[in-house]
């Protein structure tokens, strides 16, 4: 928890064990996605174990970055003042080729015109010195 | 109820019965902490009830923002003078109303505990510092997957609720009736939050907080607590209870923690956890004359009602424009305002809905009271619906 002091500093991730993979993937422009070698489950939380089937058998493969909006909301009313500034802003859940869902923000794109299936691609974002976050852009 | 045949002991049903019920003050409450709203709705509860504090031997709570004890139950006891043989304090967000409806019959019937104290108790408008404020706004998300992006808690809800509006083409002026109803019923009850009667246009004019809801959209902040005394049938019985209420069925279900793997954004795990508490009472959503549905957002209470069986899927959007949630509808729903206009005070939101809803099948209500209410139904959510809870509730009667 970030102390009131901190507050208009940013949550940044902190990766741990599971994640720390998919969080280098992102410094060098990919989302690795855990593809499950044993019943072909794609994840992209990551985990030790297959959701579907919990083999530990799983490989980091780069997805294509490309995808669609599957549901998104403009914010309005920031939560906190880290985000104050930057409202509106829009949240999206973006639906990727590969079938996984994530959760980012829109950039390149003013508020109005983001809209459900809009076909979206990945742009990295360094929002810190060693944190790439993955955020989307309409697909060009 | 139309339905004739008793149905079969099953579960925790009839096993246990509310005999008590109290809220605090709610509203805006300076110079009351958490622990003190508690502790006053508890002291009602145990009025109302009759009983006192050496008879309670379990002690159920949520948490509490403003009183961040890690043993918010533990702490309560101690502040009430209690030291109870059975207690928790649970975690499940907004779902956590319902579950210790159940987990407190399921304690007694398995001889756990006797006499259960159920108690909340928050002070989120007049009791956070900064520091707490900050914590409540954005604690509850993912800190690596969700966090960074700036999702208010909002977030989530209005996600699916954009998501509804894009499948079956609910619209904001549905979402808005929701608010408006619940205004109206909030003016029929004595300390309710909000009062003034808003309008569909006031609710579409009253600016975005997270697309598709606006602010009138969103329930309200408050301090309040509230609390219940649960025991067993026959201790009930033996203590000459006058309106017994009785736990008739329980069910839950938890289908994801993020937002972004929950199956489907537009079905919940209330159709499960509600299909379990029915098929324990032995009655459907057709036999509930009254509920209690969590309304943090009006399309919060839109979905619902189609999950919980109520009206098709996609429909819920015209079954509120019909008026089938208010008076002479189909199931009167929060009929005290709900979290959108009496009070919304955190994890003990959803007891002001069982409050509501034991009052209901007591016959207490009023001028708020809906008609031979004998059975009904209270749904408690939270986190984006990743956690639900239902509990069914019924008079002697409907045994």
């Amino acid at each position: 928890m970030n102390p009131v002091k901190d507050a208009h500093i940013k949550p940044l991730p902190t990766p741990d064990g599971d994640s720390e993979a998919y969080w280098q993937g992102l410094k060098r422009g990919q989302i690795l996605l855990q593809h499950c070698l044993d019943c072909g489950h794609l994840q992209v939380y990551q985990e030790s174990i297959c959701r579907t089937c919990t083999s530990e058998r799983l490989e980091h493969r780069a997805a294509s970055g490309r995808g669609k909006i599957h549901s998104f909301s403009v914010v309005y009313r920031a939560p906190g003042p880290a985000f104050k500034n930057d409202t509106p802003y829009a949240v999206i859940l973006v639906e990727l080729e590969e079938g996984v869902r994530m959760i980012s923000s829109m950039v390149e794109c003013p508020v109005e015109d983001v809209a459900f299936d809009m076909p979206v691609e990945l742009v990295c974002d360094p929002v810190a010195e060693d944190v790439v976050l993955p955020r989307f852009r309409p697909r060009r | 109820m139309t339905t004739q045949t008793k149905p079969a002991a099953r579960g925790i049903r009839g096993k246990t019965a509310i005999i008590g019920a109290g809220i605090s003050e709610v509203g805006r409450v300076p110079g009351r902490s958490a622990m003190a709203l508690a502790a006053q709705a508890a002291l009602r509860a145990m009025a109302d009830a009759g009983i006192s504090r050496d008879e309670i031997d379990g002690v159920l709570s949520s948490v509490a923002f403003a009183a961040p004890f890690h043993r918010f139950s533990v702490a309560i006891s101690e502040y009430l003078g209690i030291q109870p043989k059975f207690s928790n304090t649970l975690q499940v967000s907004g779902a956590t109303a319902a579950t210790m409806f159940n987990i407190a019959a399921a304690a007694i019937a398995g001889g756990l505990a006797e006499t259960v104290l159920i108690v909340g108790g928050d002070s989120l408008l007049s009791g956070l510092t900064p520091d707490l404020a900050l914590r409540s706004m954005t604690e509850s998300r993912d800190q690596q997957y969700e966090m960074p992006f700036g999702i208010p808690v909002s977030n989530t809800f209005a996600m699916t609720a954009h998501r509804h509006m894009k499948e079956f083409g609910t619209t904001a002026e549905q979402f808005a009736q929701v608010a408006v109803i619940h205004r109206e019923h909030a003016r029929r009850t004595p300390n309710a939050q909000m009062t003034q009667p808003i309008t569909v246009e006031d609710v579409l004019n009253s600016g975005w907080v997270a697309t598709p809801y606006h602010k009138l959209d969103c329930s309200l902040i408050s301090d309040g607590g509230g609390a219940f005394i649960v025991t067993s049938a026959e201790r009930a019985k033996s203590l000459g209870i006058e309106r017994p209420v009785y736990i008739l069925g329980g069910g839950e279900f938890y289908t994801h923690e993020h937002i972004f793997l929950m199956p489907s954004l537009t079905t919940t795990g209330a159709v499960q956890s509600s299909a379990a508490a029915y098929a324990m009472a032995g009655y459907g959503p057709g036999d509930m004359d009254v509920a209690g549905v969590y309304d943090c957002f009006t399309g919060t209470v839109i979905m619902m009602l189609e999950d919980l069986g109520f009206c098709p899927k996609g429909e819920g959007g015209r079954f509120v424009e019909d008026g089938q949630i208010t008076y002479g509808g189909a199931i009167p729903c929060n009929t005290h305002g709900g979290l959108l206009s009496f009070a919304h005070s955190g994890m003990p939101g959803s007891l002001f809905h069982f409050y509501e809803v034991v009052n209901q099948l007591r016959g207490l209500c009023g001028p708020r009271q809906v008609p031979d209410a004998a059975l009904g139904l209270v749904h408690s959510l939270g986190a984006g619906f990743a956690t639900n809870a239902t509990t069914i509730l019924g008079t002697e009667a409907t045994l």
